[in-house]
């Protein structure tokens, strides 16, 4: 078992207003962290997270503005309509629903995204590693009904 | 079940009165147990038509490829009129081309039940009220209708046309229809790990034909998104990974889109289950924002409108 | 070669010995009816059954996704292949008919295909003659047989309650040359039964000159009527025992290169770089699907490219019959004939 869990961040470039956390979270991810950074909320399609469990994240965490104040006045509110519905379907298919976590971003909470990452490893940390929905790594060499990829 | 000579006459009436170009529906097919579409496109031809349990196909699934101007008059069950609502807020299908002929259903017969059930050749099948009468090679069954139906009728919701131009026959009372699917409650009635195990061992089972996909009204993208090489978005393998991307984004696309009519189901040459998924979602956005799929000529998909005062999961 | 017996209540020990020898696979019960499994216990087999798998056996030798080579820094690595001999046991023989004609195309000389080579090498197959046609079978129509040898090693045959089987190849006679000599009478009631199978199926058309047919309304609106109500779905083809197209990708993230099944019924199958698709539309689509099967097969070596097992014909989700395609095509060749 790996010591660190490993997971995406997924972020909206706009959600950090201080220029230092911006900094921090594009060149000082711990680096079990991967920063996947988009230019809204609304760009995160659905099949980017389940591109992150399927290739071996144990957790993906999403960062976007809050609600009223998103750059493209409405993105973030169609992603989260999504987000939340595709978080919510993982789980009914049998995830652990801690491992999708949205943050919503006040331009006023300075420092806020380091905390939110080290919250959200822990978190995952005391899950364990995730082995649903990851597309484990070829054995075989033949893949269908008649043979296992 | 719709009287057969009234419905006929009806699609010869509107056929020679050129209120429309050309009448879809189904005629017997090639074995007992199935029908088959089919484009009337001459009055003489309604006496093709049939009206029995085996239509298994949505017909609103192939109205997207008609040319644009044609005028089609569709004879639609519960689920076909809510598909071509749905089209229609979709801005897919342009009602006013359109003369839907409303019958009333019972059901759609899950033709391998029915032969499982029997087991045996099927020589040919009768519909006597509430049963089926079989005819095997040497021996005739009678069968409970309600033991061989399709699960997405059994747990239909709205079996009655809406918004239909003409309704041939009467509509029978209906009295418990389940308002929750009954398979997404027992689904979640199991913890996770085993309801990962039951969606894997369903998913394992695809071989990517897209039967689901072109079976379904809903499914109308030019281009999906299996197809689409730059970028890639799943693998192209039937591997874990290629098979349960396919299954989680179609059922997610879906969402609050899906008139669960079950065709997708049985299309599935491997018999896959989908409309648990599926019946979630849409269970899920009439939770969170009262949005039910065909409802209405107005409302927009749940994932085309949105609010500052969605419920959500986001922290604030 | 010699016929050999063997007491159908005895066979279930005799497979115990292959299994440890062969992975021994055949149909057993599945969540969809009938598929092949890799069985560990005779009692798992269905032999006999009424019906045949949904999924063609074809996938044992062309898997649907195969991967033809693995890149990790640069390197290139060629996959492993299982080396444990398989046993196909109970295949019907429309289906060892489709291996057969599938040879043509994997083993054609200078161009072999080493993946199938080697699988094909590496097995042996044991065909289960047909006595019950189905109402879906039209093995006959197409040149093939309910009791037809080709593309097995053995052939096995059910009389009341022992099992007589007929070995083709060297390799099939090596398996069974243990076996008890069928005595005359045997022999007698297995070839009666052979007859007597292939006069009772029903033709489901006549295929004299088909080809020729099919040629006269290449360009016909018959095929669009045909398609009218197609979905453009994969199951036809990707059911078919003798469909054989694939389609080569590279799956970048895992650094390999796969083969994957495609089929001409997909739009993007003969979609180019540019845009331009020479199939434009179901019509064409399907007019490929039929022609290559009726037509092109008997162009390139004079057999037709269908066995007539009928997992079209029974899985088709809107019930498009390719027998009915066929029938309706001569009959409109013909009458365009005699309008000239």
């Amino acid at each position: 078992m790996s010591a660190k869990p490993h997971f995406f961040l997924f972020q909206c470039q706009y959600c950090l207003a201080a220029s230092d956390d911006q900094h921090w979270v594009e060149n000082d991810l711990p680096k079990n962290v991967k920063l996947i950074k988009t230019p809204c909320t609304g760009r995160i399609s659905p099949m980017f997270v389940l591109n992150a469990f399927q290739s071996g994240a144990d957790g993906v965490l999403i960062s976007g503005c809050m609600p009223e104040k998103c750059h493209y006045i409405k993105g973030n509110l169609g992603a989260r309509r999504q987000l939340d519905e595709f978080a919510r379907l993982l789980a009914y298919l049998g995830m652990q629903p801690e491992r999708v976590r949205f943050v919503w971003m006040n331009v006023s909470e300075r420092g806020r995204i380091q905390q939110e990452v080290v919250d959200f490893e822990a978190q995952l940390a005391a899950l364990g590693p995730s082995e649903k929905f990851a597309a484990i790594s070829a054995s075989g060499n033949a893949g269908g009904r008649y043979g296992q990829y | 079940m719709a009287n057969i000579d009234a419905l006929r006459q009806e699609v010869s009436r509107v056929l020679s009165e050129k209120i429309v170009d050309v009448v879809l529906g189904f005629e017997a097919g090639s074995l007992p147990t199935r029908n088959q579409p089919v484009f009337i496109h001459k009055a003489k031809e309604s006496k093709r038509l049939v009206d029995n349990g085996f239509g298994s196909n949505n017909l609103a699934a192939l109205l997207a490829q008609r040319p644009k101007d044609e005028k089609i008059g569709v004879i639609c069950r519960g689920c076909e009129s809510r598909a071509i609502r749905a089209l229609t807020v979709e801005q897919q299908l342009n009602r006013e081309n359109l003369y839907l002929i409303g019958v009333p259903c019972r059901g759609i017969i899950d033709w391998r039940a029915l032969e499982r059930a029997v087991d045996g050749e099927i020589l040919a099948v009768a519909e006597d009220g509430e049963d089926l009468l079989v005819t095997l090679k040497d021996d005739e069954k009678k069968l409970a209708r309600a033991e061989v139906l399709h699960s997405a009728c059994r747990n239909c919701r709205q079996p009655d046309p809406v918004g239909t131009d003409v309704l041939i026959g009467e509509l029978p009372a209906r009295e418990g229809l389940a308002q929750r699917s009954p398979d997404v409650a027992a689904f979640l009635g199991k913890d996770a790990d085993a309801r990962y195990a039951i969606f894997s061992e369903e998913a394992e089972r695809c071989i990517r034909c897209y039967a689901c996909r072109e079976a379904c009204p809903m499914c109308y993208c030019t281009e999906c998104f299996v197809d689409h090489i730059t970028p890639r978005w799943s693998e192209s393998m039937v591997s874990k990974g290629g098979t349960q991307a396919w299954h989680i984004i179609r059922a997610f696309h879906q969402t609050g889109r899906c008139v669960s009519c079950g065709a997708c189901e049985r299309a599935c040459p491997m018999e896959i289950k989908m409309e648990y998924i599926t019946d979630r979602l849409n269970e899920d956005m009439q939770d969170m924002y009262g949005f039910e799929v065909g409802a209405n000529d107005s409302d927009q998909p749940p994932f085309a409108a949105f609010s500052l005062d969605d419920r959500n999961r986001f922290k604030e | 070669m010699s016929y050999k017996t063997t007491p159908v209540n005895q066979f279930p020990k005799l497979v115990s010995q292959w299994i440890k020898k062969y992975d021994v696979t055949a149909p057993a019960e599945a969540k969809n009816g009938l598929e092949y499994k890799t069985i560990g216990d005779p009692a798992e087999m269905m032999l006999n059954n009424r019906v045949n798998t949904t999924y063609a056996p074809k996938a044992f030798f062309l898997p649907q996704s195969e991967k033809l080579f693995t890149v990790e820094h640069g390197r290139f690595q060629a996959p492993e292949l299982k080396t444990k001999p398989r046993l196909l046991l109970g295949v019907r023989p429309c289906d060892t008919r489709a291996f057969w004609l599938l040879d043509t195309v994997f083993l054609a000389k200078g161009e072999e295909d080493a993946y199938w080579q080697r699988r094909r090498a590496d097995s042996l197959v044991i065909s289960f003659g047909c006595d019950t046609p189905c109402a879906s079978c039209f093995c006959t129509s197409v040149g093939g047989e309910p009791f037809g040898r080709e593309g097995s090693d053995i052939q096995m045959t059910q009389l009341e309650d022992v099992y007589v089987f007929e070995a083709f190849t060297e390799k099939g006679s090596a398996l069974i040359n243990k076996l008890p000599e069928a005595d005359a009478a045997t022999v007698k009631k297995v070839k009666a039964l052979q007859k007597t199978s292939a006069a009772e199926m029903p033709k489901a058309f006549d295929n004299t000159n088909l080809r020729d047919h099919l040629y006269a309304l290449f360009e016909d609106d018959f095929w669009k009527e045909v398609a009218e109500t197609c979905l453009g779905c994969g199951v036809c083809t990707y059911l078919c025992p003798t469909c054989y197209c694939f389609d080569i990708v590279d799956e970048v993230q895992r650094g390999e290169r796969v083969r994957n099944w495609d089929t001409c019924m997909f739009r993007v199958y003969s979609q180019e770089a540019s845009g331009h698709n020479p199939r434009p539309n179901k019509a064409a689509r399907t007019r490929q699907r039929v022609m290559h099967k009726y037509a092109y097969w008997i162009d390139s070596i004079n057999e037709f490219g269908c066995t007539g097992c009928g997992r079209c014909v029974v899985n088709c989700p809107v019930n498009i019959d390719i027998r009915e395609i066929v029938s309706a095509a001569q009959a409109r060749s013909a009458k365009m004939e005699a309008a000239k």
